[in-house]
């Protein structure tokens, strides 16, 4: 817990005690580094301690620690911080004055969230032509190599894969941003662009995602030396087209 | 500058100028037409906008200057004057898009903006074939007219998408920002028609 109101500690300390959870209070910024090592379940900040670095702290933090339950716990604030922090991937945000057992009921909330997330981790990865995709790590890998996707390519390629049709632009626009598409909003094409630039650098020699003109994009893994019309004078030779497929190994190496 | 110079009505800096200020219009036109084609690959074509928009501030205040040293002018003073600054607004404009599209965090471009940005490339285009004729006083309607034509096209455009950010369940943060750069858009546009009046004016008082 990162904080300073002595009096709101005091009070959260002995009820921390008689649950039994482990915890430390400190009154300045913890390192994401630090937090790795001290292995916590939840982080309960109030972002004055921090002042107008809490925004690149929250995002740090956030960012480096998905698995963490992040609470942010302070004063009056207004909506646009609570949208910014919510949105920079904080769990929870109590305004104080709030009573000790609403914020540990918060924490636990949070905590039984990331849980469930965690279960969530057995899925097992998919592989599509040369590529794995590992949806726990929210990446797509060619041997033990990163293709180096961003969350978004990811969530676009994990959406064409899972589906065996053409997707709609808008589509894929509405299940990614969460919004109805604009007419003539391109983002749906530079992200593909993006993508299959990434995929062609790590697996040069497959085709992976079609384009559908004026209406959108289907994934489907074609290897250029699988003798497609036009595409290869070459005798049919493996890997030859292959539907992507699920591969059950376990958990992840990481 | 000796007293001769200042007297006589020798125009050809002003009209060197005025044609300078018309390539610079059209590179920075041509600039934000590609930035938009390969957005977001190309970003850094801002930095080149914006030097454009620098140069267009660099001939404008030469162009001033010019005005303020000399007695008699091959054009009405008034008409150096608003011709200098409608050149000027373009660029602004044009610099205005590509700055705010980084500003707003634009992740994509839209088809709209691309078809807007080619229409003020053309309407750029024409400005810069007609300034050399107005050494002469020459006949420019046909550009003038395109121009208009053009305008009227970037009108309807811009209307039409517009109505295209207010379809229901769009990201209000993708309005705020393309409503913005429409209306950039439009303004350089508009400013194309400006510099066309002003120059077909100069033509019919000289002839």
């Amino acid at each position: 817990m990162i904080d300073r109101d002595a009096g709101f500690i005091q009070v959260l300390r002995r009820r921390l005690l008689d649950r039994g959870w482990d915890h430390t209070i400190t009154a300045g910024a913890v390192s994401p580094e630090a937090l790795i090592r001290m292995r916590l379940n939840a982080l309960v900040i109030d972002i004055t301690v921090l002042g107008p670095d809490c925004w690149p702290y929250l995002e740090s933090v956030c960012t480096r620690l998905p698995g963490l339950a992040v609470i942010v716990c302070t004063g009056p604030s207004s909506v646009a911080q609570r949208v910014r922090g919510l949105r920079l991937g904080v769990d929870a945000w109590v305004t104080k004055p709030c009573h000790p057992e609403e914020l540990l009921s918060v924490v636990e909330a949070a905590l039984r969230r990331h849980r469930r997330a965690e279960l969530a981790v057995l899925e097992p990865p998919t592989v599509a032509g040369e590529v794995m995709i590992r949806h726990e790590l929210h990446q797509a890998f060619v041997g033990e190599v990163s293709v180096g996707l961003t969350a978004r390519e990811f969530e676009i390629l994990q959406l064409l894969v899972q589906s065996d049709r053409v997707l709609r632009r808008e589509e894929i626009y509405q299940r990614i941003w969460g919004y109805t598409m604009a007419h003539g909003d391109r983002s749906v094409d530079v992200f593909v662009r993006k993508l299959r630039q990434k995929l062609r650098l790590a697996s040069p020699g497959w085709d992976y995602i079609h384009t559908h003109f004026g209406v959108g994009y289907r994934f489907e893994p074609v290897g250029e030396e699988s003798g497609l019309p036009g595409e290869s004078p070459e005798p049919l030779a493996a890997p030859q087209t292959t539907r992507s497929q699920v591969v059950y190994t376990g958990l992840p190496d990481s | 500058m000796g007293l001769a110079e200042m007297l006589a009505p020798s125009g050809r800096e002003y009209f060197a100028l005025f044609e300078q200020a018309g390539t610079n219009v059209m590179r920075a036109a041509d600039l934000l037409e590609q930035m938009l084609a390969s957005y977001p690959d190309r970003r850094e074509l801002a930095t080149d906008i914006l030097v454009c928009e620098h140069e267009g501030d660099r001939i404008t205040h030469e162009l001033i200057n010019h005005l303020n040293n000399t007695f008699v002018t091959p054009i009405d003073r008034e008409d150096i004057y608003r011709l200098a600054g409608a050149l000027d607004n373009i660029v602004d404009y044009i610099e205005e898009v590509a700055d705010y599209m980084g500003l707003y965090r634009v992740e994509a471009p839209m088809a709209q903006a691309q078809q807007m940005s080619k229409i003020l490339r053309r309407s750029c285009e024409q400005i810069a074939d007609s300034l050399p004729l107005l050494r002469g006083f020459q006949d420019i309607s046909r550009h003038t007219i395109e121009i208009n034509r053009l305008e009227n096209e970037g009108d309807r455009l811009t209307r039409e998408a517009m109505a295209a950010l207010f379809d229901n369940g769009i990201d209000p943060m993708v309005v705020i920002r393309w409503k913005d750069l429409y209306e950039r858009l439009e303004g350089a546009i508009d400013a194309t028609e400006d510099v066309a009046n002003i120059m077909e004016n100069i033509v019919i008082k000289n002839r």
